[in-house]
């Protein structure tokens, strides 16, 4: 396969150095953590986004979902980490079945609005629902059982907890991408009807791809109730959708390492601007414009593409 | 359960739907000709309310001053974002156009938290709506009296002006092949313009005329505005009946909602949007192959 280039294994070692040492370089352990949750996610969503060109607006339904779902089961299971986080993905998984099967039916921006509706109203079922959910205080008290001698209360055991399941699913979404499955969603996004009278069935293709993607959103929403000790209802939120679309756009759909790197920049650099100043939102917005009139290719591969041409 | 007080409940329905089709009839307009989905029109909302909030209160204007500037003012801010951003995108799929919009939405909610602080303001009723009417079953309040009115009026005008001028036939020629209107010598770049100043105008009169049902604040487009997108995807999308139809549904079923299960009226909205889907997946009277 061509995915093996005679850099590959030089990359993989130095991507693989980085990843170890990098709670020691973010200023809080946290941070880098907290990196790779939504480097997960992003990796996930460019799944349905980049490759099958499916833009949801309301991927924060299944990254909630498998926050709350696996918080839940913490909470009043008292079962060991993996298990909730598995509970966590099946049920942002299987929630995407109806979510998709309902989206799916309609394309371009009438699937993103009903997406977003729909992640709109799981948002408003979370805030009503406080005996469950804490409604707007969020599900507070998520504890970090130990996995037989691991110590998952200490940051550093976490982040490497984390980084598993990150390796994992980098892992997984090359494998997904070069499959031949991998290939009908870039057949599909690039000409449906082409795909369709070849014997493709892209309504089908389209939700698997879908509920892929919601998979790696439940799994980042899992690590995320379990870094946090807590979940936020802004994870269900419309912000949370549109973050997840900007780390994808930035990094550059369509590439998986793009995305990753897109959420990683954009976690640090919230954080970094959030101590000193809170305008935030300001300069996201200003990002996301910025971004989309010069760099809808990804910042990554433009800069790589305007550095050729002197 | 007393019918008076149910009688009254569809009333107020009445009242939120009204807000719900005055929101999305820019939208609506705007995604039918320019096939953009504008994620600003919230915050154009606001920013309506909050132009009416300086009019109002800073300057100590009269509350009419405010109804007539405030569209002008929002409307030529957004004549600005479709000529210097949202125009250089027409040739990009759909979706560069909502994205972008989207970051417009943040940067404008942020920089009015920025300006003028993120509690928000009360806004008084203006004085001569103020108080009651008798309507024989019930005595309400004048100014939703006057959102009622007000809605019908615009809507009609923008039925109007969108089926049976001429301006409306070029939009109309625009959205249904902007290419041969542009052969014919119709100037599309500047109706397009148009267009999408006149959904921001539509969008600030919202925010003028909902500011004094509610405290201006910054999220308050936030907050209506996925209401809003649902209003239009039921109507079908571009459809101005069918906002206009499902906006009043809306109002009546959160209303409704709210005498029969109150914590779930705001679902009510989704639930009642996947069932139409269901059945109807372009909505009310979505055209087929429609910026798909």
């Amino acid at each position: 396969m061509k995915i093996f280039s005679k850099y590959t294994f030089w990359i993989i070692i130095l991507a693989l150095l980085f990843f170890l040492c990098l709670p020691f370089i973010t200023p809080y352990k946290g941070l880098a953590s907290q990196m790779l949750v939504f480097a997960i996610f992003a990796m996930g969503y460019d799944i349905a986004f980049g490759y099958t060109g499916l833009l949801s607006f309301g991927h924060a339904a299944f990254f909630g979902l498998g926050a709350y779902s696996t918080g839940l089961s913490l909470i009043h299971l008292s079962i060991p980490a993996p298990l909730a986080i598995l509970i966590g993905v099946i049920i942002s998984s299987m929630i995407a079945f109806p979510i998709g099967y309902l989206s799916i039916r309609r394309r371009g921006i009438y699937f993103a609005m009903v997406t977003l509706a729909f992640a709109q109203m799981l948002y408003f079922i979370a805030f009503k629902w406080r005996s469950l959910t804490g409604g707007d205080d969020g599900l507070h008290g998520v504890p970090r059982p130990p996995i037989g001698p691991i110590n998952l209360s200490s940051e550093v055991a976490l982040y490497y907890f984390i980084l598993f399941f990150f390796i994992l699913s980098v892992i997984l979404g090359i494998r997904i991408i070069n499959s031949p499955f991998g290939k009908t969603l870039e057949c599909l996004r690039e000409n449906e009807q082409r795909a369709r009278s070849i014997g493709y069935n892209p309504t089908r293709f389209k939700l698997i791809s879908f509920v892929i993607s919601a998979f790696f959103a439940g799994l980042a929403g899992g690590l995320y109730a379990l870094l946090q000790n807590f979940v936020p209802l802004f994870s269900l939120s419309l912000d949370t959708s549109g973050d997840i679309v900007l780390m994808t756009l930035i990094g550059g759909m369509g590439t998986l390492y793009g995305p990753i790197m897109g959420a990683m920049a954009l976690i640090f650099l919230k954080d970094l601007l959030s101590t000193y100043t809170n305008i935030w939102p300001l300069f996201l917005g200003l990002l996301f414009v910025v971004s989309v009139m010069t760099f809808r290719k990804g910042v990554f591969k433009e800069l790589k593409e305007r550095l050729l041409k002197f | 359960m007393d019918y008076h007080f149910i009688f009254i409940q569809l009333f107020n329905g009445l009242i939120l739907g009204s807000i719900y089709v005055l929101l999305s009839l820019g939208l609506t307009v705007v995604f039918g000709t320019l096939g953009v989905v504008n994620f600003a029109h919230g915050a154009l909302y606001m920013l309506g309310a909050y132009t009416a909030y300086s009019i109002v209160t800073l300057l100590n204007l009269h509350f009419i001053v405010a109804i007539l500037l405030c569209p002008i003012i929002v409307g030529v801010i957004g004549i600005l974002l479709e000529r210097f951003l949202i125009s250089k995108l027409y040739k990009l799929p759909h979706f560069y156009t909502l994205l972008l919009t989207f970051g417009i939405m943040f940067f404008i909610q942020d920089a009015i938290k920025i300006i003028y602080g993120p509690e928000g303001e009360p806004f008084n009723i203006p004085k001569f709506l103020d108080g009651a009417v008798n309507l024989g079953f019930v005595v309400y309040p004048k100014y939703r009296l006057f959102i009622i009115l007000i809605t019908g009026f615009l809507a009609i005008g923008v039925w109007i002006f969108i089926g049976k001028t001429k301006l409306g036939a070029i939009i109309r020629a625009g959205t249904d092949d902007s290419e041969t209107a542009d052969a014919l010598g119709i100037n599309i770049s500047r109706t397009f313009t148009l267009v999408f100043g006149m959904g921001a105008a539509l969008a600030g009169l919202a925010g003028v005329i909902a500011a004094p049902t509610q405290d201006v604040q910054p999220l308050m487009g936030m907050n209506f505005l996925v209401e809003t997108f649902v209003v239009v995807i039921i109507g079908g999308m571009g459809s101005i009946g069918g906002s206009i139809l499902a906006g009043l549904i809306i109002g009546e079923l959160v209303t409704l909602g709210i005498i029969f299960w109150p914590p779930m009226s705001t679902t009510l909205i989704y639930i009642f949007m996947a069932v139409v889907l269901i059945v109807k997946p372009r909505g009310f009277w979505g055209r087929a192959a429609f910026f798909e």
